[in-house]
């Protein structure tokens, strides 16, 4: 499959200092649900806004649908849809003016427009309340509306910011299976941006992890947990003797204490080590009470490459998501 | 420039539908009239001379008001803007393949089109109160347009201005403070409410400067008279000329402003 989206060496830099992307080079192909990940700050929304033509690079540029953002912007336009982060329908018409209205900015014929903001609506459960104005919308209609929002013109491609940011855990999943429904039956690449960890994981194909601007790791969410070279097994021993030489292990990459009487062994493979360790500790006749094995979670990918927890939040983005959560509250 | 016609429609829907606005729109005419008519009615007793031959005060000021009514609104037209970008519509504006004017051009014409309406309202509402306009000399089609021509000249020069301010301002209290800075100075500083010799030498002298002074003149110059002799036409040309360069000049610089500069 050809790339539908192609960076290189994209970099912008804000006020001159702060480096929000630094020669960013990623590669999307026709067809998939590409997940940005990282932390607040990361440049996951510098990235989206720069490939919306929201703003212009420092220096670089991308290849979106085969036209350049920096040469062909218009064209670019043409052929996304974009679900920013912020609210972007207007209070004061109803459902329905609102997608009109953005139909007719992309010259969607009337009749055309109708049939396809019907099918629109249908498939996120608002066409009983398209004739109401949005003011009056919850918040989960509000961003399923946006969602919409950015589908009228039939995009090839269609960008979603943070698209559950400030939502409640239902209607986040509800929101998922919207994002599903609308990837099989429209046919769109979709690139995501998410600092939820749980949201990439259940959509996206494949992920990206950024950070300070930089590509970290790419890959599937399966490939980027095998990457982490190896499975963590917890035992929890009968005494602290039998801790201590089950620390001993010979198979382990790393053994640590977790706990009183609990060990952490990493292991290549937890699969094939498994059996080695049970016969380890009735070999050396130890009591164990408890036995788990843990797969990596993306958590731990993030982690392990980004050096800290997913969940650190900046001030400016705080604030963000408090604007957030105020609109969506109105 | 794709875009304009939804976008007008937008803010033209937004007008109609707040009742608020709908009615304050109806009533400000009259009020307009009724408290500037009897509170300068006194002026009268100076003569026809000093109000240039009108029969009474009104229909000396309709000119004046017909152009402050165009000013006013015509100064809160990047208001909506300033709203836009802070409620985060403008977003959705930007990322679509439109021409950025559009968007600054729907709201001078959003703007303007409200204009009219609200002339059409005066002009009826002048007629209907007691000793009020009186067209003694007729009204001409070519008045009725030189007429609309000024005040939508004003209100072209204004939108333009302000709604260039908004494509860069983020709080509204900023236009706010700019649009009270400068209402009363246009209003007085100009012929729209009182004869040049009933003013201040110097502010008669500053008034001819004014666009606000071109308007109220050239409607007041139609409506008094009817049928222009080639003195008061030449006149009226000149007014009209001035309002229309330097509508055209503020038009062009709101297209290359808005197009390379707005941001959200």
């Amino acid at each position: 499959m050809a790339a539908i989206i192609e960076t290189r060496n994209l970099t912008k830099i804000y006020g001159g200092k702060v480096k929000a992307l630094d020669d960013l080079n990623i590669s999307i192909e026709e067809g998939e649900v590409y997940g940005l990940l990282g932390p607040n700050g990361a440049g996951k929304t510098t990235t989206i806004n720069l490939l919306v033509t929201r703003i212009a690079p420092t220096s670089g540029t991308a290849i979106v649908n085969g036209f350049d953002i920096v040469k062909n912007s218009l064209e670019v336009r043409k052929s996304i849809g974009v679900v920013p982060q912020d609210l972007t329908t207007d209070e004061d018409l109803s459902g329905y003016e609102n997608l009109k209205m953005v139909s007719q900015f992309y010259d969607v014929p009337a009749e055309e427009a109708k049939e396809r903001i019907h099918k629109l609506l249908a498939m996120v459960s608002l066409d009983d309340v398209k004739n109401r104005l949005v003011r009056q919308y919850s918040g989960g209609m509000r961003k399923r509306l946006e969602l919409i929002a950015g589908l009228v013109h039939d995009p090839k491609i269609l960008f979603l910011d943070e698209p559950t940011l400030g939502l409640d855990v239902t209607t986040r999943t509800q929101m998922w299976k919207y994002v599903r429904e609308i990837q099989e039956k429209l046919d769109v690449t979709i690139i995501l941006t998410s600092h939820y960890l749980e949201e990439v994981d259940a959509l996206a194909n494949r992920i990206s992890i950024i950070d300070h601007g930089k590509v970290l790791a790419t890959g599937t969410s399966e490939e980027l947990k095998s990457n982490l070279k190896g499975d963590i097994i917890l035992a929890t021993m009968k005494t602290d003797k039998d801790a201590e030489t089950l620390m001993k292990y010979p198979g382990a990459i790393e053994a640590k204490e977790n706990g009183p009487r609990a060990v952490r062994l990493k292991v290549q493979n937890s699969d094939e080590e498994l059996p080695k360790i049970i016969q380890y500790i009735s070999g050396n006749s130890l009591s164990i009470t408890r036995l788990t094995v843990q797969k990596p979670t993306l958590d731990d990918v993030f982690l392990e490459y980004t050096g800290n927890e997913i969940r650190t939040e900046e001030p400016t983005d705080t604030r963000q998501e408090m604007m957030n959560l105020r609109r969506l509250r109105r | 420039m794709s875009g304009l016609g939804p976008l007008t429609s937008r803010e033209l829907k937004k007008w109609y539908r707040n009742p608020v606005s709908l009615l304050t729109g109806l009533i400000q005419p009259f009020f307009w009239l009724a408290l500037f008519g009897s509170a300068f009615s006194k002026i009268s007793a100076f003569g026809p001379t000093l109000l240039d031959g009108a029969p009474n005060y009104i229909t000396y000021i309709l000119g004046g008001v017909l152009t402050i009514i165009g000013l006013f609104t015509a100064l809160f037209s990047g208001v909506n803007l300033i709203f836009d970008r802070r409620l985060g519509v403008l977003g959705r504006f930007l990322i679509a393949p439109i021409r950025r004017s559009s968007i600054v051009f729907s709201k001078i014409f959003a703007s303007s089109a409200r204009i009219l309406v609200q002339v059409g309202i005066l002009i009826l509402a002048a007629l209907l109160i007691p000793n009020g306009l009186e067209f003694k000399h007729g009204f001409t089609v070519l008045d009725a347009l030189i007429l609309i021509a000024a005040v939508m000249l004003v209100a072209l020069i204004f939108t333009s201005i302000f709604t260039t301010l908004a494509v860069r301002i983020t709080r509204p209290d900023t236009i706010f403070g700019v649009i009270n800075l400068v209402n009363l100075p246009l209003l007085f500083v100009s012929y729209a409410m009182f004869p040049p010799g009933l003013m201040a030498g110097w502010l008669s002298d500053a008034a001819k400067y004014n666009p606000v002074s071109w308007s109220a003149e050239a409607i007041r110059t139609v409506v008094i008279n009817g049928t222009l002799t080639a003195s008061q036409m030449h006149s009226v040309e000149l007014w009209l000329g001035g309002l229309a360069i330097l509508a055209t000049v503020l038009l062009l610089m709101a297209y290359f402003v808005s197009e390379n500069e707005i941001r959200e």
